[in-house]
């Protein structure tokens, strides 16, 4: 095994090492490939593609998974041990850069190095905030049982400051990729590649630890089936953010004559109070329900309604329109997050109007308004 | 041959019997029984009466819904749909057999929808007139 990584380039006869091998390489590249799917979709895409999203973000632990045991079990120079350097070390490199001497390392350098690390960190923690958000807010995810609203939307602050920092972090190993090749006058990029490194004239080809196939196996296994287990087994306890609501049939069938059926946890108690009280000039139509029949509903709207649960719609509805208390589509929340979308959207067949929550969010009965059931439909009439 | 005529007619007859006892000629004898307390001069429901309600415009009520046509189509034998974009079965009797059936809905649609319309509920004249139109539809 050892040998084989040493060897003569048929063309030019030089001396050359396989420091990368194949595993690492392509971990490298499908971890690119990943990260920047992983960042379009979040700062680009539209929200139902948060699924894709959280997808590749899977995607990336499993790398994460794999770069972990080969950290530990891979050959020589994909083990994190080959490249913790002493600051002694990290400082003489740095000098050297500075004298236009630079030090000859077969791996990583030691500033590519703390990259390295610094970026394998970023990137779990990029992927944990980002569960602990999908859990929290959208009550998705293996921690949706397990992560209230407040915290969830902290952990999506942090994810949108890591994503900024990996940006930034990018950047950064991207020029010292150019740095380096340029003072080492051979291609970082090319050698991550084809795996190959040339062996400066006097320089001895280091003995190499070969990489340990069993143990890397079994913990990738190992880590893999608590990551993959742990994440069935937690997001089997129910949303954290809602509550078991009984069916009223009276208000499905009062209110849901003329409109949708809006879900409780819409707007506030007190807006529903309002509402139930202004019923004969109810959005423009008189809409009277006997005394008995409007206090069976108004007993219903204000058990469940938005202060009884911590979802993603219920947390942000709670804050109503001061001259329309009653309107959902006039709430902040409401019109910032549709502010996109055109008006005649809203007003083309099938839609008709704001108040169609069900045009295109196709679980707006369960009150979920999950990113991944939006579904805006094409206005049909716009072109006619 | 009597006889025979005598089961014909049963046929006839019974099932005619029946059908004037139903619950939406229920309805009806009550706006009229109304509609007589109203006016002492009433001489019965007209469906051409009701059919210039249905397609009237008015300015009294909310602004919204101007007309029964507003929601309910343009056309009695149509699906109508409501301002939320709830589709609305045909108000016609013909193509919606369980209309005017249920004392307590038509109650409830008569009092919302001619407040929206009209600005004020509908007299018993009015009501008959209407749903008189809709069970010649």
């Amino acid at each position: 095994m050892q040998n084989k990584a040493k060897f003569q380039d048929k063309n030019t006869g030089d001396k050359k090492i396989r420091i990368w091998d194949l595993p690492t390489r392509i971990y490298h590249w499908l971890q690119l490939v990943l990260v920047v799917s992983a960042l379009g979709t979040g700062f680009f895409a539209p929200e139902w593609w948060l699924s894709i999203h959280v997808w590749l973000g899977y995607g990336i632990v499993a790398l994460l998974v794999f770069r972990l045991a080969w950290g530990f079990f891979g050959p020589e120079y994909s083990r994190f041990s080959s490249f913790i350097f002493s600051p002694k070390i990290l400082i003489a490199h740095v000098k050297a850069i500075k004298a236009g001497k630079p030090m000859h390392f077969f791996g990583h350098n030691p500033l590519g190095a703390l990259m390295v690390f610094a970026l394998i960190a970023v990137l779990a923690l990029i992927s944990l905030s980002g569960f602990i958000n999908y859990g929290g807010v959208e009550n998705l995810g293996a921690f949706a049982g397990f992560v209230d609203y407040a915290t969830g939307s902290s952990a999506g602050k942090i994810h949108l400051f890591l994503a900024f920092s990996l940006i930034a972090m990018i950047l950064f190993h991207i020029f010292g990729v150019m740095f380096e090749s340029k003072i080492s006058k051979s291609s970082l990029t090319k050698s991550m590649i084809d795996g190959d490194k040339s062996v400066p004239e006097g320089e001895n080809t280091p003995s190499l630890a070969p990489k340990l196939l069993v143990p890397a196996v079994i913990s990738i296994a190992g880590l893999g089936i608590v990551l993959i287990g742990g994440s069935i087994f937690m997001s089997k306890v129910p949303a954290s953010g809602f509550i078991n609501m009984p069916i009223s049939q009276t208000y499905n069938s009062e209110c849901g004559d003329c409109h949708i059926v809006y879900h409780p946890s819409l707007l506030p108690k007190k807006s529903w109070v309002i509402l139930m009280d202004e019923l004969e000039d109810h959005f423009g139509e008189d809409a009277y329900l006997d005394d008995e029949t409007a206090k069976e509903i108004l007993a219903y709207l204000t058990s469940f309604s938005a202060e009884n649960w911590d979802s993603e719609a219920a947390n942000n509805l709670l804050i109503v329109d001061k001259e329309k208390p009653t309107q959902i589509s006039a709430t902040p929340y409401w019109k910032l997050r549709h502010a996109k979308i055109d008006e005649d959207i809203f007003k083309a067949k099938p839609i008709n109007s704001e108040a169609n929550c069900e045009a295109c969010h196709g679980d707006a009965k369960t009150g979920r308004f999950d990113d991944v059931n939006i579904k805006i439909l094409k206005a049909k009439d716009k072109t006619n | 041959m009597r006889k025979l005529l005598v089961i014909l007619s049963l046929f006839i007859f019974i099932p005619a019997m029946v059908a004037n006892a139903g619950p939406r000629e229920d309805i009806l004898a009550e706006f009229a029984a109304q509609a007589k307390a109203d006016d002492a001069n009433f001489a019965g429901f007209d469906a051409n009466r009701g059919k210039e309600l249905y397609l009237a415009t008015f300015n009294t009520g909310k602004p919204e819904t101007p007309s029964c046509t507003s929601c309910h189509s343009t056309s009695a034998t149509n699906a109508g749909e409501t301002r939320a974009g709830k589709a609305i079965d045909p108000i016609a009797v013909s193509k919606t057999p369980d209309r005017f059936t249920d004392p307590k809905k038509v109650a409830k649609w008569f009092r919302r929808n001619c407040k929206s319309v009209i600005g004020r509920e509908c007299t018993a004249l009015e009501k008959g007139d209407f749903t008189t139109y809709m069970i010649s539809q």
